[in-house]
């Protein structure tokens, strides 16, 4: 008798036994601990390769065309290609990492690496940087960039873009007040001061709900007085000589009124609209703002000289953005194959304008197309010989404790806020965030 | 039958034994059957109480146990104890955000009943367009609240919004709604009663909408004053629904992290800083996960004590 599909046929027991079924394949489907990493041999998966938004929309589009055009050698893995936003990107990457299904190679927070290679599950990129040597692309990094990716275990992760923080300044505001870019810090003062008296702050900036840069700028303005945050040995230093003579002096430009009293709280929206409204006549921020600023004040915006601090130095802070290599992955020499040429190939994300950073390989900032952009110009002209990092004054190399104690976290932001509150005197500000960078570090 | 045997018969009939006596006891196939039916019911059930367990009890456990250990995001890192919860309420950082915790659930919980229980009685009376003006009213709850922080940022962040040259043209000088620590807290605490009252509006307006008129005919007639009648008649008789949603919102509120954080990132310098705040900038932004899990949990703690207080106050509404 031919079986027939009847009500009848789907009996209690058969209906308990697929519940049961499906929650116990749900519940291995949840505890499975996902492939693990693998060695150096070929394999037919394809490597995932997971890239943030860097740029405007055409960004992802290209980058998704450069990396699905790769064509791997016999025996190494093809490329997917997986944007994640920046809206809990740290929650994205670290549950991915943790259940071994994250990424072979990956693009990130500008401190990730450093975070995952302290957990192992970083492949480092020495290998991938020796095999650069021989083809051009070691020699094509900008001065001093790859020096940031070294940790004492080797490179966590090879630069990819460039997030910097540089002045800038309305030209028809300082025309107006009759007074000639600053060089210098009392220079600056003096702009700060003229601008005042056209009811414009000189020192402009931010530090309110998800903008950093607050905290950024003055970490800034302590190494362009030859301090900053870490010493040699990668230990907290911040109650220094340099840096209370930094703070002192943002105070001063604080407690004058240079500063807007709101700025503590200003979220980056607020600060191109304090630009936008021509309240802003100079300050500091990223190297897009001009752009995000736009309209008509974006063609008065010019990147500003970096200012000589009474100690005869010049400094500010860069955040090289990287791309990191796990130890998750279906070939290693897969992940370092795919690197190679998508850094071969990835100067397009340039040269078409998609609004990335600012490039890490001289040739693509020597294309024509960067080199007829003033900003970039003066940026990697001026700027890029005098930047430190988060690691300044001890080093340039970033590492964990970066990414832990610094990078964002709720210190940084506190100490930002209480120096542009101007209630609180440098010493105590700084003692407040060293005390809490070491709390962190326990 | 006299009172005592009534009252005798209604006992025994609540035991499950019949007023004409106990009678024969059931068969034991009935009893069987019984048995096999509830079977089928708890097996029927497990499925679902399996899922239950996956999605809800799975990772509160978890979270528990991350907290009594020293891990990161990746790491679970090593047991630990009790000492992330020591460590935590011995610092000031966290009793500071259980005050504004608290402050800023009075206000909202309060503030929001008190004004969606006024718009709730005004749009009882006959007012033009009240569909249309009930409508608009349920728009600061029903706009995504990034919306809602973007618009109120455009309102008061910087001297030249709205507010602030409002309040300048008012004589207050250059008011500081957000860069000021109290004035931010008062802000935050402003922005969660503008963004509730309307839940608290269709609670206030459905039990309003519950109570008897002739209750209210019956209180004119015996000649009660307006306030008599809104605080003898109108409040006992709403006062479930009151409790019920006073629960819910102090839960809302405890719990609210986008009001907060989109508006003031939890600043200057920490002002307006809540408990769950903290605990997300524990755990996200400062990479502390055991610590930042027992700040939830000391939370979910003193949440669930409020809302046993709260629901025995809804028992003694029902059995008075």
């Amino acid at each position: 008798m031919a079986s027939e599909s009847t009500g009848a046929a789907f009996t209690r027991r058969g209906f308990l036994g697929l519940a049961g079924g499906v929650a116990a394949t749900t519940l291995l489907a949840a505890c499975s601990g996902g492939s693990g990493g693998s060695g150096g041999g070929g394999s037919s998966k394809p490597l995932k390769f997971w890239n943030m938004p860097w740029g405007n929309t055409e960004f992802n589009k290209l980058d998704k065309k450069i990396t699905l055009a790769y064509k791997p050698k016999s025996g190494l893995p093809s490329a997917t290609y997986q944007e994640i936003q920046w809206a809990n990107f740290t929650q994205t990457f670290s549950s991915a990492v943790a259940s071994n299904t994250g990424p072979a190679v990956s693009s990130g927070g500008g401190t990730q690496a450093f975070q995952f290679a302290h957990q192992g599950k970083i492949a480092y990129a020495d290998s991938l940087l020796d095999s650069w040597k021989s083809n051009g692309i070691y020699d094509d990094f900008l001065e001093g960039l790859l020096e940031t990716m070294k940790t004492d275990d080797g490179y966590a992760a090879v630069p990819y873009n460039l997030d910097v923080r540089c002045s800038w300044y309305n030209k028809t505001l300082l025309s107006q007040a009759g007074v000639d870019v600053p060089t210098s810090w009392d220079e600056y003062k003096q702009v700060c001061a003229a601008l005042k008296k056209n009811g414009v702050y000189g020192f402009g900036l931010g530090s309110g709900a998800g903008n950093f840069t607050g905290s950024h700028i003055l970490t800034a303005f302590m190494i362009n007085n030859g301090g900053g945050l870490f010493n040699k040995k990668k230990e907290p230093d911040c109650v220094t000589s340099e840096n209370e003579e930094a703070m002192e002096y943002v105070l001063e430009l604080v407690k004058n009124g240079y500063s807007d009293p709101a700025a503590a709280t200003y979220t980056s929206a607020n600060v191109q609209s304090q630009w936008k409204a021509k309240k802003f006549g100079y300050g500091w921020d990223g190297a897009g703002l001009a752009a995000s600023v736009g309209g008509d004040v974006a063609t008065d915006m010019v990147v500003g000289d970096p200012l000589t601090s009474p100690s005869g130095k010049k400094g500010g802070i860069y955040f090289p953005n990287n791309i990191m290599m796990y130890k998750n992955t279906p070939s290693q020499k897969g992940s370092e194959a795919f690197l190679t040429y998508y850094y071969k190939n990835m100067s397009k994300l340039w040269t078409q304008k998609t609004g990335i950073g600012l490039p890490p390989l001289k040739s693509i900032a020597d294309t024509s197309v960067l080199k007829a952009d003033p900003v970039t110009v003066k940026i990697l002209k001026d700027w890029n010989p005098i930047y430190g990092t988060w690691a300044a004054p001890g080093g340039k190399g970033l590492f964990y404790n970066i990414a832990n104690t610094v990078d964002g976290t709720q210190p940084m932001i506190n100490f930002a806020q209480s120096i542009l509150g101007g209630k609180t005197d440098a010493k105590t500000a700084l003692t407040t965030l060293q005390n809490a960078i070491e709390g962190l570090m326990k | 039958m006299s009172t005592e045997s009534v009252a005798g018969a209604l006992k025994k009939a609540r035991n499950g034994v019949g007023v004409a006596g106990s009678g024969r006891s059931p068969s034991s196939g009935k009893r069987n059957r019984a048995m096999s039916h509830t079977w089928t019911f708890l097996l029927f059930a497990i499925p679902s109480l399996l899922l239950l367990v996956l999605l809800n009890l799975y990772p509160v456990i978890y979270a528990g146990w991350q907290s009594l250990r020293n891990g990161d995001l990746i790491d679970a890192g090593a047991f630990v104890g009790f000492t992330n919860y020591v460590d935590v309420v011995q610092q000031p950082g966290f009793w500071h955000a259980a005050v504004f915790t608290l402050v800023f659930t009075v206000v909202g919980v309060f503030g929001s009943w008190a004004a969606g229980l006024g718009l709730g009685l005004l749009l009882r009376t006959k007012i033009p367009a009240g569909g249309l003006w009930k409508v608009l009213l349920l728009l600061p709850w029903v706009v995504p609240t990034v919306v809602s922080a973007t618009s109120w940022n455009w309102l008061v962040a910087t001297p030249q919004s709205p507010l602030p040259e409002l309040a300048k043209a008012l004589g207050f000088g250059n008011v500081l709604f957000l860069a000021d620590p109290l004035l931010a807290q008062i802000t935050v605490c402003v922005f969660k009663v503008w963004i509730s009252f309307p839940f608290m509006m269709m609670m206030m307006s459905s039990a309003l909408a519950s109570v008897d008129t002739t209750v209210y005919e019956a209180s004119k007639v015996d000649g009660a004053g307006t306030w008599q009648t809104f605080r003898q008649i109108t409040l006992p008789m709403i006062s479930r629904t009151t409790y019920v949603s006073w629960i819910l919102m102090t839960i809302f509120c405890v719990n609210d992290f986008p009001t907060i954080f989109l508006l003031t990132g939890g600043g200057p310098v920490n002002a307006t800083q809540s408990l769950v705040v903290l605990a997300y900038q524990t755990v996200f932004q400062n990479y502390q996960v055991g610590p930042g899990v027992a700040i939830a949990f000391l939370m979910t703690i003193v949440l669930v004590i409020i809302s046993v207080l709260l629901y025995r106050q809804i028992r003694k509404v029902n059995i008075e």
